[in-house]
């Protein structure tokens, strides 16, 4: 904030316009800070964020997140992408970090007052069954009588209804139990449970502690069922801030390109956030697709500006989805998803 | 909503027993302080249907009249993630008195002993003082890890949370009876057991029922801790599941719900209360 103060005393305008003409010297690092200060840079960002191992915790600890945003962050904690959404509602969240795509779904369909700017990773296997060796599961009708545990409200447990919806087994066949995941490792290590739907660290303890995959990331995805993390942003928030939002996102492409750069690096920092060893930090954030803000940008996923990509069909897919399963009351057409999607900040952060 | 239940005994007499005209003033003037209760009751009601009905209030917040009809009707029609609506009350229920009764009786039995005794005191009282402030989510994970995510960690959780306020009720009740009493009773010869039956258990009891009423309130509002436990049926569950998606017609149904179920279960106890303990407050 104090520089931003200071530039107060500088005409303006004529500051613009010096930063225009200096081009690549602003690129080198002229720092965005002093470009903000051009728009209105917000007193604080509240950002809700989960302590997890992907490269935005590299953002996050080297401090990038407030320096290209221009505004002091207010991180918060969350457990689940459900407090995220009744954060935003409440007006309490501006930005919410790597919220899953069906607490997205939920929330567009539900016409909370946010936006999707942007994606952090295409789940994939990264969350995953895990079954217990000694179960005896090897194909889906194994399941049947058996018990599975997953974080209800979350991406695996769409996945979990999914896997049995695609394989006609039904919650009477299974008994589909919500634990959160430091309960789920407990209750595994007690055996008892027979599976889980989780991510890591949850995941690799259960895969330690005697358990095996069941691969249905893949099938699901074919299936329909792809899962995400993305970004939302309250909309009053970018449409009052639009220069802090897109410096968020900078920031977290920088992380992005400091990952796909040097990985022993980014690792390192990742681990101190999150509190683990280097090597798992490195080894969870293989598990998943860090797409890279070109591809985010392309049909494939979330699309140009004005133009929303294939993902719109996955988010209307995934309220449809959640209807059935009456979590939420009614989903809208494709075009509120389709609406719903703004990546005019992902393109402006992708250019400088 | 007292009223009925305390002014009965008086004003069906006024009414008469041999069935006098039931004209609406006589009704007005029967219901006494209810009509305050109606008021409260119709004040909110408008101030809901004014909030909702004009679109003031998002409905995600707060469901207006009609959505909330809806929910009702769903769950009882369809219930809610493969479970009844009633199964879902019933385990709740039952959760609920298994472990409010253990709870009660143990936690009685040893609040009558540490009144009777301060040696059995000094040795429980740190114990009960330690646990009834504490909140149960502090010790969930625990319970989990030493008994599972099956029903015994939720009535454990609820056994250890009725059972510290009962304990202390029926001590401070032992310990309220008045010397007097004591004194008469022995001059009577009667022995160490006789004095505690018939003096001493009597004496403790209106603060024990007080004791159980308010275990009862404690273990009711531990049930959706309980139920996060291990997830998946209860009431307390399923309000906890529907908010997660602002499912707000389900998470209002669920409250009343349990708000309405609450309310008999404490009636019951005031009810048996009364026919046990009529005596008190009439020394």
């Amino acid at each position: 904030m104090t520089k931003h103060q200071g530039l107060g005393a500088l005409d303006r305008r004529s500051f613009l316009a010096r930063v225009a003409l200096g081009g690549a010297a602003l690129t080198a690092g002229l720092p965005a800070r002093a470009l903000l200060a051009a728009g209105k840079a917000p007193d604080k960002i509240n950002v809700a964020f989960f302590v997890e191992t992907k490269p935005t915790m590299i953002a996050k600890g080297e401090g990038w997140f407030e320096k290209l945003s221009g505004g002091k962050i207010n991180w918060s904690e969350v457990g689940s992408g459900a407090e995220i959404n009744t954060a935003i509602t409440a007006g309490s969240v501006d930005i919410g970090l790597a919220i899953g795509s069906s607490p997205t779904a939920a929330g567009i369909a539900q016409g909370l007052p946010y936006q999707l700017i942007g994606m952090v990773d295409n789940i994939g296997p990264a969350e995953e069954m895990v079954v217990r060796k000694s179960a005896n599961i090897k194909s889906p009708a194994d399941f049947k009588g058996k018990k599975v545990a997953t974080a209800f409200g979350s991406t695996s447990h769409f996945r979990v209804l999914g896997f049995l919806k695609t394989n006609g087994l039904t919650e009477k066949d299974v008994t589909v139990l919500d634990l959160k995941p430091d309960a789920a490792v407990a209750a595994w290590s007690r055996g008892d449970i027979d599976a889980g739907y989780y991510w890591s660290p949850a995941k690799a303890k259960m895969l330690e502690g005697g358990g095996d995959y069941f691969p249905t990331s893949k099938k699901l995805d074919a299936a329909g069922y792809v899962i995400a993390d993305l970004i939302v942003c309250r909309t009053a928030f970018s449409k009052e801030y639009p220069d802090a939002v897109t410096g968020f996102l900078r920031a977290y492409r920088d992380a992005l390109a400091m990952f796909k750069t040097k990985p022993a690096d980014a690792a390192a920092i990742v681990a101190k956030q999150a509190g683990v060893a280097p090597e798992v930090a490195k080894r969870d954030m293989d598990e998943y697709d860090f797409v890279t803000f070109e591809r985010q940008l392309t049909e494939d996923w979330l699309g140009p500006p004005g133009k929303a990509g294939k993902f719109a069909s996955v988010l209307k897919s995934t309220a449809d989805f959640l209807v059935t399963q009456k979590s939420i009351r009614t989903a809208p057409g494709l075009e509120v998803f389709q609406q719903a999607i703004n990546t005019t900040f992902m393109a402006q952060a992708a250019k400088a | 909503m007292s009223a009925p239940f305390e002014s009965s005994g008086r004003e069906d007499a006024a009414l008469g027993p041999r069935g006098t005209a039931l004209t609406a003033g006589r009704l007005w003037r029967w219901l006494g302080d209810f009509r305050i209760t109606l008021a409260s009751l119709g004040i909110l009601l408008f101030l809901w249907c004014v909030l909702t009905v004009g679109g003031l209030v998002n409905e995600l917040f707060l469901p207006g009249p009609a959505l909330l009809w809806d929910g009702v009707l769903d769950l009882i029609e369809n219930g809610y993630r493969s479970r009844t609506i009633w199964e879902h009350a019933g385990l709740s229920l039952e959760r609920v008195l298994a472990g409010f009764g253990t709870g009660a009786v143990a936690g009685t039995l040893l609040g009558l002993a540490m009144g009777a005794s301060r040696q059995i005191e000094a040795f429980f009282s740190p114990l009960v003082e330690f646990f009834r402030p504490l909140p149960q989510l502090a010790y969930l994970v625990l319970l989990v890890v030493w008994f599972g995510i099956e029903e015994t960690a939720q009535i454990i959780l609820l056994f250890l949370t009725a059972l510290p306020v009962s304990a202390i009720a029926a001590r401070d009740g032992v310990r309220s009876v008045s010397l007097q009493r004591l004194q008469a009773a022995r001059s009577l010869g009667a022995s160490q057991w006789q004095v505690f039956r018939h003096v001493v258990f009597p004496s403790a009891l209106p603060e024990i029922f007080t004791g159980a009423r308010l275990a009862i309130g404690v273990v009711y509002a531990t049930l959706i801790a309980a139920e996060i436990i291990a997830g998946s049926t209860g009431l307390g569950w399923m309000i906890l599941d529907a908010g997660r998606f602002l499912r707000s017609d389900y998470v209002f149904a669920g409250i009343i719900a349990i708000g309405i179920a609450g309310l008999l279960l404490d009636r019951l106890l005031l009810i048996i209360e009364r026919r046990i303990v009529h005596w008190a407050g009439k020394d």
